[in-house]
Order: C-alpha cells, then sequence, then structure tokens
C-alpha cells in the first residue's frame, strides 16, 4: 500500500500535489484512476479519501527519478501477467505508471477482518470469499468436490451437530456396504447353479420391492441382506445414518439408490474410498460426527483400527458364490443352496435390537440431563 | 450482471455444407458450439442475438474445411463480487446450503446464515429461525450477495452470504405450494 501511494507520489510534481483529490472512474473492466472526475463510483470513495490523507501526511517527500523508473519496469512486469483484468492508475500529468488498487484495497479491508478461513471452497475461503491457494485442512470430497475444513472447524461442527443431535434424540450410526447391509458380485463371476438369479431380478424403477437387482451397467448383481429396509426405517429414528465404504463413490451412490430410493436415510452422507484419509483405513475424521456419539457397524475390523472402540462387528453375509471363495469358504453360498438368511432373526434384525438398547441406555432419563458427556463408547 | 456484447470465433465447416444454406448452416453451428459454454473473461453465453458479419472463408490445407471468422452478438451472464443475486436452493447441509442462479453454483457457508437460524437435519434438511417463521430449505428462493467468485474454463462457482440486510428467502416452497 504504502508503495504504491508512494509511487503515485513521486509521478505527481511536488508543487501540484497539495489539494488534489482522487477519484476512480470506472469504465470498460478498467479502473483509472483521476484528480476530480465527476464521475466516480461509490465504492471507491473510501480508498479516494484514504488516498487524501495519506497524500497530506506525505508531502514532504520528493520525487526521486531513479526510483520511479524502477518502479516502472516493475509494474509493467505485473501488466503483462494480468492479460484478463487490466486495471492501470493514471496520474493527471498523463505520464502513466500502473498498480493494482483492487488488490490493495482488499488487503486493507482483510486485516479488519481477520478471518481465520474456517473452509475453503473451490479455491475461495468459505467465509469471507478470498482466493486461498494453498490446499490445507481436511478434503470433504463427499460433500462438494471442493470442499475442505479446517480442523477448527470440524470440532466446531462436531460440537454444533452434537448438540442438534442430541436435542432429537439421535446418535450417528456409520454403516458400511459390502457384506454387512448387502452382497454384490460381477456378472461375470456368477456361476451356473446361481443362473436362477437372473430371472428373479427386482425391476430397478420400484426398488423398494425385491432385493435382488442386476445393474447392467456397473456388471453388476446386488443382492440386498434380508431386513434390510426395515432396519434402515426403524434406525432412521434413532440415528443419523452415513454410509461408509471401501468400494468407489460411483459403486456407493448406486448402492444407496437402492437401499434409499426416497433419499431420506443418507442425504449427502455418503462416503467412499476416495473420500478416506488414509490408504486402507476408514476413519472418523470424514465423519462430521462427535466420536462419543458414533456407532459403526462393519463386517472388517481391521480397517477401523482408531475406532475400534466404536465399531460394533457383523456377521458378513455371503450371499454369492464368488463372494464366498474370496473369503476362503469352500461350502455351498446361500445363492446356491437357495436360500438365504432368515427375515426376522437375521443378522441385521440382531443388531437392531443391540442398536436399540445401547440407544436407549444413551438416553436412559435415570443418568440425569448432561446428555453431551456420555459416550456410546463405554456401552458399546 | 448480463451484458449483451460482440464476440469472435473461428467457425470451420465441412465442405458438405457449401451452397445456399452456408450462412444458416454456420449460425446454427455456432449456436451449438458457443450457447451455454463459459469463457473465464465473459462468464456465461446464453444465447446468441444477432450476426455482425461473417469473414472470408479459409481452406484448410489437407481436410478441405473451410474455417470462416464470425463475429455475433450475444448475451453474457458473470457474476460478480459483491453483486446481489437470486437464486434457488440446491442442497442443504450442516456446512451451509448450495444454491443455483442460472448456470451459477453458488455455496453459502452456515458462516454467513445469519445466527438465529439453526440447521435442523431429518428428511428435510433446512436452516430455521427459532420462532420458526423462516426456512431455508430445498427449492427455496433466496436472495444473497456474492463475496467470492472463481471462474474455470467450463463453469463459474462463487461463495455467498445472506448475513446481511435485505438478504435471506424471498419465497418458500411450502407456503407457495
Amino acid at each position: 500500500m504504502q508503495r504504491m501511494l508512494q509511487l503515485i507520489l513521486d509521478t505527481i510534481p511536488n508543487q501540484s500535489r497539495d489539494g488534489i483529490t482522487f477519484h476512480f472512474l470506472l469504465s470498460n473492466n478498467k479502473m483509472s484512476l483521476v484528480t476530480d472526475s465527476p464521475v466516480h463510483s461509490s465504492s471507491s470513495d473510501d480508498f479516494a479519501a484514504f488516498l487524501d490523507t495519506e497524500l497530506d501526511s506525505n508531502s514532504d517527500i520528493s520525487p526521486d527519478q531513479e526510483e520511479e523508473d524502477d518502479y516502472d519496469t516493475d509494474n509493467k512486469r505485473i501488466k503483462r501477467c494480468k492479460v484478463e483484468v487490466s486495471e492501470s492508475i493514471e496520474d493527471p500529468q498523463g505520464s502513466t505508471s500502473h498498480g493494482d488498487p483492487e488488490q490493495s484495497l482488499e488487503a486493507s479491508v482483510m486485516k479488519d477482518v481477520s478471518c481465520t478461513h474456517p473452509g475453503v471452497m473451490g479455491g475461495m475461503c468459505i467465509q469471507c470469499g478470498q482466493k486461498m491457494d494453498d490446499a490445507s485442512g481436511v478434503a470433504f470430497g463427499y460433500i462438494h468436490k471442493d470442499l475442505r475444513l479446517a480442523n477448527d472447524e470440524i470440532a466446531r461442527l462436531r460440537d454444533r451437530d452434537l448438540k442438534s443431535l442430541l436435542r432429537i434424540r439421535k446418535l450417528c450410526l456409520v454403516l458400511d456396504l459390502d457384506h454387512t447391509l448387502l452382497n454384490s458380485t460381477r456378472i461375470l463371476d456368477v456361476t451356473p447353479e446361481e443362473e436362477y438369479l437372473k430371472n428373479q431380478t427386482g425391476s430397478l424403477q420400484d426398488v423398494s420391492k425385491g432385493s435382488l437387482f442386476r445393474l447392467d451397467f456397473m456388471h453388476m448383481l446386488t443382492k440386498l441382506r434380508p431386513f434390510v429396509h426395515t432396519f434402515l426405517k426403524e434406525a432412521n429414528n434413532l440415528f443419523e445414518m452415513y454410509i461408509y465404504t471401501m468400494g468407489e463413490r460411483s459403486y456407493a451412490l448406486e448402492m444407496a439408490k437402492l437401499l434409499d430410493p426416497g433419499k431420506v436415510y443418507f442425504h449427502s452422507r455418503v462416503i467412499a474410498q476416495d473420500d478416506c484419509t488414509q490408504r486402507h483405513q476408514k476413519g472418523l475424521d470424514v465423519v462430521l460426527g462427535q466420536e462419543s456419539a458414533v456407532l459403526i457397524l462393519d463386517d472388517t475390523e481391521h480397517v477401523w483400527a482408531k475406532h475400534k472402540d466404536n465399531l460394533i462387528l457383523m456377521e458378513r453375509y455371503h450371499f454369492f458364490a464368488s463372494s464366498c471363495r474370496q473369503f476362503g469358504y469352500n461350502s455351498k453360498s446361500l445363492s446356491e443352496l437357495k436360500s438365504d438368511e432368515n427375515e426376522s432373526d437375521g443378522a441385521l434384525a440382531t443388531v437392531l435390537e443391540v442398536l436399540k438398547r445401547i440407544h436407549s441406555m444413551f438416553f436412559d432419563p435415570e443418568l440425569g440431563d448432561n446428555l453431551a458427556d456420555r459416550d456410546v463408547r463405554q456401552k458399546g | 450482471m448480463f451484458f449483451h456484447i460482440v464476440l469472435e470465433r473461428n467457425m470451420q465447416l465441412h465442405p458438405r455444407h457449401f451452397g445456399r444454406d452456408l450462412r444458416e448452416k454456420l449460425v446454427s453451428k455456432l449456436m451449438k458450439d458457443v450457447e451455454g459454454t463459459c469463457s473465464g473473461r465473459h462468464g456465461f453465453v446464453v444465447a446468441i442475438t444477432g450476426i455482425e458479419n461473417v469473414g472470408k472463408g479459409l481452406i484448410r490445407d489437407g481436410t478441405g474445411f473451410v474455417t470462416f471468422p464470425v463475429k455475433y452478438q450475444c448475451v453474457v451472464f458473470r457474476p460478480f463480487k459483491g453483486e446481489i443475486l437470486e437464486a434457488v436452493v440446491t442442497m442443504v447441509n450442516k456446512m451451509g446450503f448450495f444454491a443455483e442462479a442460472g448456470p451459477v453454483q453458488i455455496f453459502v457457508s452456515n458462516h454467513l446464515i445469519p445466527d438465529d437460524m439453526e440447521f435442523q437435519s431429518g428428511d428435510m434438511p433446512n436452516y430455521t429461525t427459532s420462532d420458526g417463521s423462516v426456512k431455508i430449505q430445498k427449492d427455496s428462493e433466496v436472495r444473497l450477495k456474492i463475496i467470492g467468485t472463481r471462474v474455470d474454463a467450463t463453469e463459474i462457482f462463487c461463495i455467498g452470504t445472506i448475513k446481511d440486510d435485505f438478504l435471506g428467502v424471498i419465497s418458500d416452497p411450502a407456503t407457495a405450494s
């Protein structure tokens, strides 16, 4: 700022400097500075006033020819870089020097507000709109592809979230897809004994009926675990639910469509492989829920190395033969036996009972009013 | 903000189109190529309103294609920092909400939503005042102020605020229907 003012000062002959007022003239994307111009935009008045005061206080500085030359070359370079929005300051005498008034103006405004930059969305701070180039913080690609949040902001959001969740008497539930809520196989891997399944697939238009789906565009056959619709419906009353899978994002979203055709359970809370911050590990760092109120339902223990206390381990659901072979079972799969888990006392029904019990223990009125201090990990 | 400006583009045309309808073919191809695209400098090209001038064609060596410099008038839309826009809410989450004003996507973080509005999760996530009189949810129309823009080759993304006088919900889908 000082440098720029000095630059303007230097180009004005000493005797004519007093009593000059500066205004900005906005025209055709060019910003020019002229003296006593009748036309000026109101947004630049502040800057003009600021210039006035600065000019008065600095009026005894004499112009330095050598320095001016330096600045000129400097500024020509700057101007060449800015092809898109060229801005120039013209002094009243016509000898031109260039600068970037908008940027310095912005900088001075920023200083006053002192934004903490809680997060970055598409290269801009979500609070002050300032351009941010550094990619700091945790990426939340499942909310928006360009969103990153600083740690303080995540903590703040979790804290706020916990309060609002507890008010409506809900906890967080993180659900795995494969082998927990459903089982998928590639159509290529379907064994001859399973061929009959291809005639039993449900329609993708109405996914609430049926539990076997053929997704030709992904070359997949997917079987939902028995009881899953009831499970989700009841769990939705007690929990805010996330999907968290090691599968790809496109797969996760397709599965979410099958499980939640009305988009009432998950909304944008579908976390996939590329959202994980560590390879081959699932972490609660990308879940905007306080760890003390998060329950995890998964069939694989080792991916949750840091959150074992939150985990409820599920019995694996193997419907397809390929899935059994993958895990080294040689016995016939459920599909080959033409059977399935029991609807009323299968693994999901059992675990729903467990979840209900944890929920009622957490919100036990006999434990007093302070819900925020409670922790699911003590009971889970 | 909308602008009516003159732009120029070099159009390549296949020789099979040469004939009486050459000019029409050129214009319809121009519309197909240009309308709905976005340039960093001018913003979104909303519609072509007229052709100023079609220059002399130049035959490309080897291919037989001919390049015509075409000057055309068009309406462009480019958001600016400080501009007030009306937008439709597309998604609400605990981070804030997303809204669209035509082709422009705008994010309003919960820092820039008035403090008396609280996030309510549920089937229809929303931000509501404590007395329930004002509600922002999917399909609400809001008036917001742009505080930051990022213009890419193919899209314009903005950060907005409704934490200012005369900003916020202008029509609520729940009360309208």
